[in-house]
């Protein structure tokens, strides 16, 4: 099971930090979402034993300077988020097949929909499910939040998009373990089995993306072989 | 009162929490059990709080690094996990916790879970973000103080 945090600094907690609390929690490895954030996994995996994925979240206005991002950091990170937030952001997440994650797509006034849901599974780009807002909110954002997590949960179940599980913590201490998010899962109407299948997703696109920037991946499904000149 | 036969008492199932916050932070039983109850009530509603019964039993916080022994009903141990991991802040002060286990004693609970985490806390200056700071660290890791707060960081990040 993975997680994606933000760290220093953009968050409060050192990768290192996030990648410890992580480790104790009983997470395989960590999705770090902040660009900026200086760390060396190797001396991370090998000291908590924990597998560290430098990845990014473009936070973007709008679809034009989202696709800027995405064209220039596409090939140097695993794992690339697009921040919804927007209809038109939400839009050109779900339809660009380079994009990974689509995170918070109904934070502010974003929406989404039947169209869009089915635009996702047909790019395999992952929705999240922010959890964050459930365990950190309180009152009316909180009940906002729950009824746009049903919504996208209604959604994806239809349409088979493919989803990540996420808690959003920008410091190690807004980390919850996996049993702890199940338990707030199974509160708020998902399946136990849900949440767990979100966490292990960040795993499956860290390995396909890892598999993709192999020298010998031509495409899905091709490799160099042997007998190759 | 006279108190109930044994066979028809409530049974009890006891969570182990571990608590961190900053480490200059103050919380004690009562602000615990407060922000407890609000979680519950918010997450849970009153039916679901009153079913779970959540009391915290067991309390000890220094230093930034607490433990708490949290009593809820058998059978409701799903929803007290889940308000507990609802626990964001306590008084203000942003904490994280994590569920060690679940006995069914206090006594098994303190002693299968808890550790009495020594927080040997010691002063330091540490090389950070290119200067020199001032950190307080415990273990492998530190807290190093910034101008707008601390931040938490491991000894990995220290030169």
């Amino acid at each position: 099971m993975y997680e994606a945090v933000a760290a220093y600094p953009a968050g409060d907690s050192t990768v290192s930090r996030q990648a410890k609390t992580a480790a104790d929690y009983g997470y395989d490895g960590l999705v770090v979402r902040t660009r900026n954030a200086a760390f060396d996994a190797d001396a991370i995996s090998d000291r908590y034993g924990i597998d560290v994925v430098g990845g990014i979240e473009i936070d973007a206005a709008d679809p034009e300077a989202a696709a800027g991002a995405v064209g220039n950091h596409r090939p140097e990170c695993p794992v690339l988020l697009v921040r919804g937030g927007t209809d038109a952001l939400n839009r050109y997440a779900v339809e660009a097949d380079r994009v990974d994650v689509l995170s918070r797509p109904l934070a502010g006034d974003g929406d989404f929909n039947h169209v869009l849901a089915r635009a996702a599974a047909t790019n395999r780009v992952f929705i999240e499910f922010d959890l964050g807002v459930v365990l950190r909110k309180s009152g009316g954002p909180r009940v906002q939040a729950l009824k746009g997590l049903r919504k996208l949960r209604e959604l994806v179940e239809q349409y088979d998009t493919p989803f990540v599980v996420s808690a959003t913590a920008d410091s190690h201490r807004e980390l919850r373990a996996p049993r702890e998010l199940r338990a707030v899962g199974e509160q708020i109407g998902f399946r136990a089995e849900q949440i767990t299948a979100g966490l292990e997703a960040w795993g499956e696109i860290v390995a396909r993306n890892r598999e993709r920037s192999e020298e010998r991946f031509i495409e899905p499904g091709v490799r160099r072989g042997r007998y190759e000149p | 009162m006279k108190h109930l036969p044994k066979h028809i008492r409530p049974r009890w199932r006891y969570l182990a929490v571990e608590i961190e916050a900053d480490p200059d932070a103050d919380i004690d039983r009562g602000a615990f059990q407060r922000a407890l109850w609000y979680a519950a009530g918010n997450l849970l509603g009153d039916v679901g709080s009153a079913d779970a019964d959540l009391t915290v039993f067991g309390f000890g916080f220094a230093d930034g690094v607490g433990e708490a022994i949290v009593r809820a009903r058998r059978g409701e141990t799903d929803p007290a996990r889940a308000a507990l991991a609802c626990i964001d802040r306590v008084d203000g002060q942003p904490i994280g916790l994590v569920v060690r286990g679940i006995s069914g004693t206090v006594r098994a609970c303190e002693e299968s879970y808890l550790r009495d985490r020594s927080p040997d806390l010691t002063e330091d200056s540490v090389a950070f973000a290119d200067d020199q700071r001032s950190a307080i660290r415990r273990d492998d890791v530190a807290e190093i103080s910034l101008p707008d707060g601390f931040v938490a960081a491991t000894e990995l990040d220290l030169h």
